[in-house]
């Protein structure tokens, strides 16, 4: 019966009520503070006027034409087709027509576009203000203790990572420092602001960090866009749709489902 | 002409606006239970290997019931046309594909799942 004997530390039970308790409630209550500071600071879109809102909306029109042209009849499609594929090309649908081949205007000197980056800056804020208070505050008061064991094991690689500020050498990686119960906290609470906050909550800084790292979405309207190129491609792809209808053959179909 | 497979989907659209509704439910009901499974298996004492089971084995059922209370019955009464069986099945109507339903509510609790496992292991073991 040669096993290794497991490491025991005794630790006092009042480092649960004054570290590990006030941590995951700042944690929570940061969260939720995160969250309702985003719904407050964020502005209302201004409402555009009337003719970049033609511009934009004739330019969905037409995507809405290219992805749902099979509930048309072929008569209804050929004539939207070609009053939007004119209209498209001779610009008429345009905000300011005259500025028609010059570049898009530089997005930082634009009045209209600074509200969008103001908007992207006032999260980053959000973002990075309470996780570089929590991060001095735990270092300041709670670093050096140990405070929890992790019930599965890990390799000796992760030590540094989870015993900052431990200066033992031989202790069990699975010890962990509050710095580790912070990280800890910080990707596994998304659930409990699920639960608390609704499903679309600002409060977890994981979910919009995963936002900003994954694939972006083009910018349909966004600053630096030239309307007049987008509306040319949008042209093109009408034009090489070859039409059909959810209607064409139907009767065989009916008749299909009645033998059967 | 389109394929078969564009008309199919013409005749018979799906709606993304629920499709992303139906992943939204489940991704919650998933992280809800996952923290659950964590506070039961911190209680039972689990360690390593035995934890990740408790909670594989557990999110497995818990999707299974949600696939025989929740789908199944409806989707199956509702006659499934030859379109739908040819696209995966009756889950392809409710989700992306069969594949990420059984799956990816793995990946959904997993964090909240350790946390609040290490957190009552903590507590009671201590």
């Amino acid at each position: 019966m040669a096993q290794v004997p497991v490491q025991t530390i005794h630790r006092d039970p009042q480092l649960f009520y004054w570290i590990l308790f006030p941590i995951t409630i700042v944690m929570i209550l940061t969260g939720i503070l995160r969250h309702y500071a985003t719904v407050l600071m964020s502005s209302a879109p201004k409402p555009l006027d009337l003719r970049s809102t033609r511009e934009q909306r004739s330019l969905l029109h037409g995507i809405s034409l290219r992805s749902n042209f099979h509930t048309l009849s072929p008569r209804s499609f050929h004539t939207r087709r070609d009053t939007i594929i004119t209209a498209y090309e001779s610009g008429a649908y345009l905000k300011d027509p005259e500025r028609k081949g010059q570049p898009p205007a530089n997005p930082m000197t634009d009045p209209s576009s600074m509200d969008g980056m103001m908007g992207m800056m006032k999260n980053q804020m959000a973002m990075i203000i309470p996780n570089t208070l929590i991060m001095s505050w735990i270092n300041a008061f709670f670093s050096g203790y140990v405070i929890m064991k992790l019930p599965f094991p890990l390799t000796i690689k992760f030590k540094s990572m989870l015993q900052a500020g431990v200066g033992t050498k031989d202790m069990d990686p699975r010890w962990m420092s509050s710095i580790s119960w912070y990280f800890l906290c910080m990707f596994g609470l998304q659930s409990v602001f699920n639960f608390l906050l609704g499903n679309d909550n600002a409060a977890s800084q994981m979910a919009q960090q995963m936002g900003q790292m994954g694939p972006q979405a083009p910018q349909m309207f966004g600053p630096g866009a030239d309307p007049n190129k987008q509306f040319l491609t949008e042209a093109e792809n009408l034009a090489v749709i070859e039409h059909h209808s959810v209607l064409d053959g139907v009767e065989q179909r009916l008749l299909e489902g009645i033998r059967v | 002409m389109p394929s078969q497979q564009e008309l199919d989907l013409q005749i018979s659209p799906l709606v993304q606006e629920s499709l992303v509704h139906n992943s939204r439910t489940l991704h919650n009901l998933q992280s809800l239970t996952a923290s659950l499974f964590g506070v039961g298996a911190g209680i039972l004492g689990l360690e390593s290997y035995s934890g990740f089971f408790f909670y594989l084995l557990f999110s497995l059922v818990t999707t299974l019931l949600v696939y025989a209370l929740r789908i199944a019955p409806t989707s199956i009464s509702s006659s499934p046309s030859a379109a739908t069986a040819a696209k995966g099945g009756v889950l392809s109507r409710y989700f992306r594909s069969p594949f990420d339903f059984w799956t990816a509510g793995l990946t959904n609790g997993l964090a909240g799942f350790i946390l609040t496992w290490t957190l009552f292991y903590g507590l009671v073991r201590a």
